[in-house]
């Protein structure tokens, strides 16, 4: 079936066009009969049916065999036995790692320190034990200038894009070219069209609008290619499919498998978006009581037996 | 217990975000000489602090310099003493009102904009999103400011005090029936007689210009340093732009004493 969660079918569909919204709606509808069927059997977990249909999920957008990480170089990112707490603990002996060109998605309920994973990677928060290591870096032990440095490695796409609003798309793209290159008008300009190209966005209707102007779907793309505007060698994504629409959320998740396969980029994804995340991930942290409870692939995942696990894929 | 736990977790609140005020001003102020410039940054905000405030800043000094001529008039005249009024509205405005009214006219108007703008920034990541990409948001954002506000409080009291002089005119002569001439004559007898640094810059000059500029840097960090902190979504944006607001004017007022009293010890008449 091509449709707006065919992984093969990487162009746009904008929520305005009308054939591609019914087929959505028609989507989504079959998913409400599907849904309320499973809400009368509410008490009931069907651990077979719930892995059979995460299975299909992933077959069908890749091949399981297809494993882009390369595990014989030094991870990338890595986390080992970190723990941090505010008023109330929020992590507790956390690790894990993620290889060059792999995508690790991290889920959990709400609240859980999803995100917070993704600060400590940035070193926008810093861990009271433990060691994260980005890059081959102690990211904790670098002075604030070189963990200024060691972030124009990485590209961000936040939950709500945070573009910067007083700037055009072309102007929050060229953002990071224009703060740390030495690249001339005309070479940015170029990088802005190529990365607007990417994300399936065409440059000359987009580039002079201002970021309140565009559509959910639309600010979060550009906020990916401003992400990628600097070519960075990894991608953090802070819940990249939230309050958007069936269709969008499709469309976000092909576009981070593209960039997955085209471009090769080590990413980690906080997602709540469980089925988003099988799509795109290699790997899946899961996070439940502070602590990653289950860390492997997603078919993995689907054949544990951990009552955890099995409840929280049976939410799904 | 419970409320002893509060009353600590308040007074520790308010310890560190003094403390974090004081960082805040100190890497402002540091930036100044640090690589990256944001000069482009600086002349934006020298036009949203100083060229759109020039409407307010002309219009308050104006009314402010009528008023003052008005009442002192009241009460010069028991003693024929009304010759004098542009003297006294001269001292005045040079002095205390132009850089006072100045400051807190700035600080409503352009300390609560900065503290919504940044608020908003916070709220909405975009402040994180500097920090990713590489930028540290108080070299692109508060010291661009807080140049701007050095620069420009200065300028916009001058101009508050020329207002406010020439309001003084306009009550002297069409209140007073006092002629011109005699009422420039005594604006610049009180520039003269209030005595001189380096023997050309007249006291009061100084009085109404250092004022303004520690305003501006009271002014711009206020702003800053709430709309940092900023927490939870637009009703904190509100409540930043309020406190600023608050905590710049009452900053304004009280410094402005100090400041007083050591100008008067340093410069005596």
């Amino acid at each position: 079936m091509m449709g707006a969660d065919d992984p093969n079918d990487t162009t746009v569909k904008e929520p305005d066009n009308a054939q591609a919204a019914a087929a959505g709606a028609s989507d989504e509808e079959r998913r409400a009969t599907d849904r309320r069927g499973d809400d009368r059997a509410a008490d009931v977990v069907h651990p077979e049916r719930v892995r059979a249909a995460i299975r299909k999920e992933i077959t069908a957008d890749r091949d399981a065999d297809d494993d882009p990480r390369n595990t014989d170089a030094q991870p990338v990112i890595e986390l080992r036995d970190v723990s941090l707490a505010f008023d109330r603990p929020i992590l507790t002996g956390v690790s894990f790692e993620v290889y060059p060109g792999e995508t690790v998605a991290i889920v959990g309920e709400s609240g859980t320190g999803k995100s917070t994973i993704v600060k400590l990677i940035l070193r926008l928060l810093v861990a009271d034990s433990g060691e994260v290591r980005v890059l081959g870096n102690d990211i904790e032990k670098l002075t604030y200038e070189q963990a200024l440095e060691i972030r124009q490695h990485m590209g961000m796409v936040f939950q709500g894009s945070a573009l910067f609003d007083s700037l055009t798309v072309f102007e929050n793209i060229a953002y990071p070219l224009r703060e740390h290159t030495k690249l001339d008008e005309d070479a940015i300009e170029e990088r802005v069209r190529e990365k607007l190209r990417i994300v399936d966005l065409d440059p000359d209707q987009v580039m002079e609008l201002a970021p309140s102007e565009l559509s959910g779907g639309m600010q979060k793309r550009v906020g990916v290619a401003r992400g990628l505007a600097a070519n960075p060698k990894i991608m953090l994504y802070d819940e990249p499919t939230s309050g958007l629409d069936p269709l969008t959320t499709g469309t976000i998740t092909n576009l981070i498998l593209k960039l997955q396969r085209d471009l090769n980029v080590t990413s980690v994804v906080v997602t709540h978006d469980i089925r988003s995340a099988f799509r795109m991930a290699t790997r899946i942290a899961l996070l439940h009581d502070q602590r990653i409870v289950f860390f492997g692939s997603p078919e993995d995942m689907t054949a544990s037996d951990d009552p955890y696990i099995q409840t929280f894929l049976g939410g799904y | 217990m419970a409320l002893l736990q509060r009353i600590n977790a308040a007074a520790r609140d308010k310890v560190f975000s003094l403390q974090e005020a004081f960082v805040l001003a100190w890497n402002a102020f540091r930036f100044i000489f640090a690589r990256p410039f944001y000069g482009q940054d600086v002349i934006q905000q020298m036009d949203a602090i100083g060229v759109q405030s020039l409407g307010i800043v002309v219009l308050t000094g104006f009314f402010t310099g009528m008023v003052l001529a008005l009442q002192s008039a009241v009460q010069m005249q028991r003693f024929g003493a009304t010759a004098y009024v542009g003297s006294l509205v001269t001292a005045s405005m040079i002095r205390e009102l132009g850089p006072v009214l100045a400051g807190l006219m700035v600080a409503g108007r352009v300390g609560s904009g900065i503290a919504a703008q940044i608020g908003s920034m916070r709220v909405t990541e975009q402040i994180d999103a500097l920090n990713v990409m590489g930028t540290d948001p108080i070299k692109k954002l508060v010291t661009p400011r807080l140049i701007a506000a050095l620069l420009m409080l200065p300028a916009l009291t001058v101009i508050n005090d020329v207002a406010g002089i020439f309001g003084g005119n306009v009550i002297a002569k069409y209140y007073l029936q006092l002629p011109t001439s005699l009422y420039w004559a005594t604006v610049w007898d009180q520039i003269s007689t209030g005595g001189f640094v380096l023997h050309f810059i007249p006291n009061d000059f100084v009085h109404g210009l250092v004022k303004p500029f520690v305003f501006g840097g009271i002014i711009s960090l206020t702003a800053c340093h709430f709309g940092l902190r900023t927490t939870g979504g637009t009703e904190g944006v509100g409540v930043a732009t309020t406190r600023t607001v608050v905590t710049a004017s009452i900053l304004i007022l009280v410094t402005d004493y100090f400041i007083t009293q050591a100008l008067l010890a340093l410069l005596p008449a």
